[in-house]
């Protein structure tokens, strides 16, 4: 109904568009033609009166002439409301008798008037003698009471008519004022669904429409312009960082996930599958033989807990016999299921490497072999450079001493010893060319082997014998006879001192140290520690390092008293070498372990390495480069990077750079010595394969 | 198919064509380019006869497509390119084999003889044609380089460096095929591994040699030997980290070794061959082993040694001029006056090419890699301002290019053991010797090394 009325007052609207007073008026005027005059007669005054009754208050004390022309605007002004002609008399309706306006009467109470009319006289109050008992009296006698209304502007009691009365029950109603009103007419629908198959218009379109507007060009290329300027800034973006559509659950979930920390997801059904079906392919269905075998199998085994059956149509499918069963299967499943977290500790395996520098940053060293120096036809069991590098010697089983030139592997000199030789060792001074070499034959003898200059000697239990005749012809000079077989000799720093070892377990007689120049020997050791290794001289300090079956002491030569002792943990030393700042020890062992003592920090090793697969037989550290070798029975040495420090809070750092290969497996045994060139990066290795190989 | 504008020039007057733009298809190689000039050539001259050419863009020798060629060498496709052509060098052809006793470590040859140094102690003088002419032994240890001094006439002055610590120069008269040792250089403390002589034959100054040489005797030998003419020298490296100057030119005095009574020398003094002779000057500065020297021209001396480093020598001051630094042990080096520069082979596999006048800056200048050994010997060509020959432990002679040093242009796959020495001849022969005791000679074309 509302909307109806909108309409209406919309079309009025449209049909007076030449009404020029403001909206209250121009609404009241457009109700003038709903009521019927004599209720717009009424209730215009009700509506308005009040506003021209304010107007009358403010024209209270002007002068006559101006009072004179508002009058006449303010009865134009009501002309025009009720639609009356200019001629006609208009007082009635502005029949304002009381001048004060829209205040509130109660401002009157004490006066004996109740304004002023429009002569200025006073307006007195009617008077009114009734009390509160004439009041209820006339209440209840008075049959015209209800429609009494008593006017505040004069104080009168006016009586409506049956039409007002009926007006006001209409307008409380929310009807029409006016009774024959028809509010329910039959829309003209103007814009209606119906397509008409005849235009409205036959007229062409335009050929604007086919154009672009150019005004609109214009104010397109305006707002271009007032947006280059930065006139008009473009809409801002809400920042939707929150957003107007965000997951509402999002902060709820993970507040659930927290409270259920340890929450395991039920384990899920199998989907179903063709043989679930009600009309399964054929293949799917059991053969004969399947079903003696499902049949006789035990439940537990059975790989499908039905037969798979086929059905014409859905609607012949029994009910499911095994329905509780299952039910009760899953009800089982899903609180006997174990229900445990597993926590993996989540590491990457990369944090775990040691940070190490690339062994491509740690060059030189040897990388590959280059010369093959082959002649023996033994193995050869140990080799030694001299301290100028250019010679090469090597002791082979096959009894013999050659001597190589590096440069060119070529074997310069054989000396024939007549006993396989265990070991050799050139004499680190450089202004001698003495090599002493290790003879195991039926007389047990170490020998002396000399080339070149100087007269080296010999000891037996100890026997000192020069060579002489055919033996000094070849080269010999000293022999030292022992009583035992010699394993191993080695050199001090000097030259002057050289110490050998024999091994048993049963005496304290295993350790000689021989002096060249006196040409004396003695027993070091009162004692039997174990079953002696290998010796080795410190190459600064008086020290004496002595490898057990299972640990290293270090001695005090001139304190006459043991300083250290290192505990290897490992089950059987083969070889030890010193570092030339004689601050560390490798040391080699035939369960495959290569150890790294630092004596600064402690007698466990500093370092254990396992990159061997069989056991070590031979260790060794360059005397200038930062380099050791370890050479083992798997046919490899392995080259490592070892800096030391002088800053004795930093330690070694040990880097693995080169796996070097090059000898052949021979009798289950692979490199059994190896040693650096004492300028150069090379290496050398000694394999079972009675060759020599050079790594540079 | 995409064409390429290109130009063609050569400095072999023989075969020029027209210097104009041809478009030559980017994908054509070496044998395609060489057709197009076989045809060119012939369409101007009719009786021309095919030629196999070799192509250089921009100094590099062409060994693939033009087109990939051009893309690693970073050449526009869009201009002219400028192809210089020479004739192919063809493979040098194996000519004598030599058989030694023993093996090879040194061979100097000129146009008619060739003298080897070898393991057995002796040095061997053969013609170029493989005939043995004569054995020279003295030395009581293995002779390990061996020179050529002077050859005028029937005499000839030779020098063998032994390991026995001595270098001995020798007089050969061809005719009688006579050999006598003149001299005994003694000096060294170690085994001397190498000698040098001085190419240009300078006068020895007299006056420096004056101030240098105290003794009334020495003073007067020198002033005859000025007298004399021409005045050689050589230098010689050993073991014991030295170099020492020596002179060349036989007399008949005796240098005196002041020595210590008390030494036991008195076997070798009685087996000595010829005169003593001492050292003119002694150059120290290595720290390690002298593996090679050089006489470069008539005032420098250049030596490579197992401390990594290549020296230059002021002969006149006695000084040390530059010092070439590298990462491994030198086994050798070789300069060519025509490039001015130093090829060393080194106990790696690549041959580095050095310019001994910078200072600063790249020192090497090229790395040829190819050889799977130590490289043991190398030679610059004597007349080819580009070509070298190498040769190494994996018992290949290779001959380079420096115009294409990416592969070499001729493997000389001959030995069958390690090549210790390589020398070649400027009549165009190329010998190369190792331990299998066999040198080779190989003959290649000469006329192209004068292109």
């Amino acid at each position: 109904m509302p909307a109806r009325q909108d309409r209406c007052f919309t079309k009025t609207k449209k049909l007076c568009p030449s009404c020029t007073l403001n909206t209250a008026l121009f609404n009241s005027s457009d109700i003038s033609n709903i009521l019927s005059q004599s209720d717009a007669d009424k209730l215009f005054p009700a509506f308005i009166i009040s506003r021209l009754d304010y107007c009358n208050s403010l024209l209270s004390g002007c002068p006559k002439s101006s009072v004179k022309s508002l009058q006449s605007f303010q009865n134009a002004t009501v002309r025009k409301l009720t639609g009356t002609k200019k001629r006609e008399y208009i007082s009635p309706i502005l029949d304002i008798r009381n001048t004060v306006g829209n205040i509130p009467m109660e401002w009157y109470k004490d006066f004996p008037h109740i304004g002023y009319n429009l002569d200025g006289k006073k307006i007195y109050k009617p008077i009114r003698n009734k009390d509160e008992l004439d009041d209820f009296l006339d209440k209840m006698e008075n049959p015209e009471y209800w429609r009494t209304v008593h006017d505040k502007q004069t104080g009168s009691d006016v009586v409506l008519s049956d039409d007002q009365v009926e007006l006001v029950n209409r307008l409380q109603r929310g009807q029409f004022g006016d009774v024959n009103f028809n509010e329910c007419e039959p829309m003209v629908e103007f814009f209606s669904s119906d397509v008409m198959i005849h235009p409205v218009t036959n007229r062409p379109a335009d050929k604007r429409s086919f154009i672009p507007s150019l005004t609109e060009k214009e104010k397109v290329s305006k707002l271009v312009h007032a947006i280059k300027m930065g006139w008009i800034k473009p809409r801002r973006v809400e920042d939707d960082g929150r957003g107007r559509y965000y997951n509402l659950w999002a902060s709820e979930d993970s507040s659930i996930l927290a409270r259920h920390k340890m929450h395991l997801p039920a384990p899920k059904i199998p989907l179903p599958g063709h043989h679930e079906s009600y009309n399964p392919p054929p293949e799917y269905l059991f053969t004969d033989e399947e079903r003696a075998l499902w049949e006789q199998q035990d439940p537990a085994d059975r790989k499908l807990p039905f037969v798979p059956r086929k059905y014409s149509s859905l609607r012949q499918v029994p009910a499911f016999s095994q329905f509780i069963h299952e039910r009760f299967e899953r009800c089982l499943d899903l609180y006997l299921c174990p229900r445990q977290r597993k926590m993996r500790v989540n590491v990457n395996p990369e944090d775990l490497i040691p940070q190490l520098p690339k062994p491509k940053d740690l060059q030189p060293f040897p990388t590959t072999r280059s010369l093959v120096y082959r002649g023996h036809s033994g193995l050869v069991r140990s080799i030694s450079v001299s301290p100028s590098g250019q010679w090469l010697a090597s002791g082979s089983d096959d009894g013999s001493v050659r001597f190589w030139e590096v440069c060119s592997s070529r074997c310069m000199k054989t000396v024939q010893v007549g006993g396989a030789v265990k070991s050799v060792a050139w004499n680190p001074n450089p202004s001698v060319c003495l090599l002493a070499v290790v003879i195991l034959s039926s007389e047990r003898l170490l020998s002396a082997q000399q080339e070149g200059e100087e007269p080296a000697e010999g000891n037996g239990s100890v026997v000192w014998s020069e060579a002489e005749g055919e033996e000094l012809n070849q080269g010999l000079r000293l022999k030292i006879q022992h009583p035992k077989a010699v394993h191993q000799v080695v050199w001090h720093a000097k030259g002057d001192y050289l110490a050998s070892v024999m091994p048993d377990n049963t005496s304290h007689l295993q350790v000689y140290i021989h002096q060249l120049s006196r040409r004396r020997s003695q027993n070091p050791f009162s004692r039997n520690k174990g079953l002696v290794q290998c010796i080795s001289f410190h190459p600064i300090r008086p020290y004496f390092f002595v490898a057990t079956q299972r640990s290293i002491r270090i001695y005090n030569l001139v304190k006459q008293e043991m300083t250290k002792k290192l505990q290897t943990n490992s089950k059987w030393i083969s070889s030890m070498a010193v570092h030339p700042g004689g601050d560390h020890v490798i040391c080699g062992s035939y369960d495959c372990k290569l150890s790294w003592f630092d004596l600064d920090l402690s007698t466990k090793p500093y370092k254990m390495l396992r990159h061997h697969k069989k056991a070590v037989r031979g260790v060794a550290y360059h005397r200038l480069y930062p380099l050791f070798a370890s050479a083992s029975d798997d046919g490899s040495v392995i080259v490592c990077h070892g800096t030391v420090y002088n800053d004795l809070l930093q330690n070694p750092l040990i880097v693995p750079v080169k796996v070097l290969r090059g000898h052949v497996m021979t009798h289950d045994l692979g490199v059994l010595d190896v040693t650096f060139h004492p300028t150069q990066p090379w290496v050398f290795s000694s394999g079972a394969d009675a060759t020599i190989c050079l790594f540079t | 198919m995409s064409q390429i504008q290109a130009r063609f020039f050569t400095e072999d007057k023989r075969y020029v064509v027209d210097d104009v733009p041809f478009s030559i298809p980017a994908a054509s190689e070496v044998q395609d380019l060489s057709n197009v000039i076989n045809k060119l050539l012939e369409a101007k001259n009719a009786s021309h006869s095919k030629v196999d050419f070799d192509f250089l863009v921009r100094g590099q020798f062409l060994r693939t497509s033009l087109s990939t060629h051009m893309a690693t060498e970073g050449i526009s496709t869009e201009e002219v390119v400028e192809i210089e052509y020479v004739e192919r060098i063809t493979a040098p052809e194996p000519e004598e084999c030599m058989m030694h006793d023993d093996w090879i470590s040194s061979v100097d040859a000129d146009a008619e003889w060739i003298l080897t140094g070898s393991y057995d102690k002796t040095a061997r003088i053969w013609s170029t044609e493989g005939k043995p002419a004569m054995t020279v032994a003295g030395h009581t240890d293995v002779v390990k380089d061996v020179a050529w001094v002077k050859r005028e006439g029937l005499t000839s002055l030779l020098l063998t460096a032994s390991l026995d610590q001595t270098v001995l120069l020798w007089e050969w008269n061809s005719e009688r095929n006579k050999v006598k040792a003149r001299h005994c250089c003694r000096g060294h403390a170690g085994s001397v591994d190498t000698i040098s002589v001085d190419p240009t034959g300078t006068k020895v100054r007299l006056e420096r040699a004056r101030q240098k040489l105290k003794r009334q005797q020495r003073v007067l030998r020198l002033m005859t030997l000025d007298v004399c003419g021409k005045h050689f020298q050589f230098c010689s490296g050993s073991w014991d980290k030295m170099l020492k100057i020596w002179s060349a030119v036989p007399t008949d005095e005796q240098d005196e070794i002041e020595e210590p009574a008390d030494r036991p020398r008195k076997k070798q003094k009685t087996q000595q061959l010829g005169l003593t002779r001492t050292p003119l000057m002694t150059l120290s500065g290595h720290s390690e082993a002298v593996s090679s020297v050089l006489w470069c021209d008539s005032e420098e001396v250049c030596s490579a040694s197992w401390d990594h480093t290549i020296r230059i020598w002021d002969v006149d001051t006695g000084g040390m001029k530059t010092t070439l630094t590298g990462s491994k042990v030198f086994n050798c080096i070789s300069y060519s006056p025509l490039c001015r520069r130093l090829a060393s082979g080194s106990t790696d596999r690549h041959i580095r090419l050095w310019d001994p006048r910078t200072k600063d800056g790249s020192l090497v200048l090229l790395s040829l890699t190819s050889h799977t050994g130590w490289v043991t010997a190398v030679k610059w060509a004597p007349s080819h301002a580009h070509q070298l020959v190498s040769g190494s432990l994996d018992n290949l002679v290779k001959l380079w290019d420096t115009r294409s040093c990416k592969a070499p242009l001729y493997d000389l796959a001959a030995h069958e053991d390690k090549v210790f020495c390589v020398d070649w001849t400027e009549s165009g022969l190329m010998l190369s010797g190792g331990a299998d005791n066999k040198l080779y000679t190989y003959r290649y074309s000469a006329q192209q090394a004068e292109a």
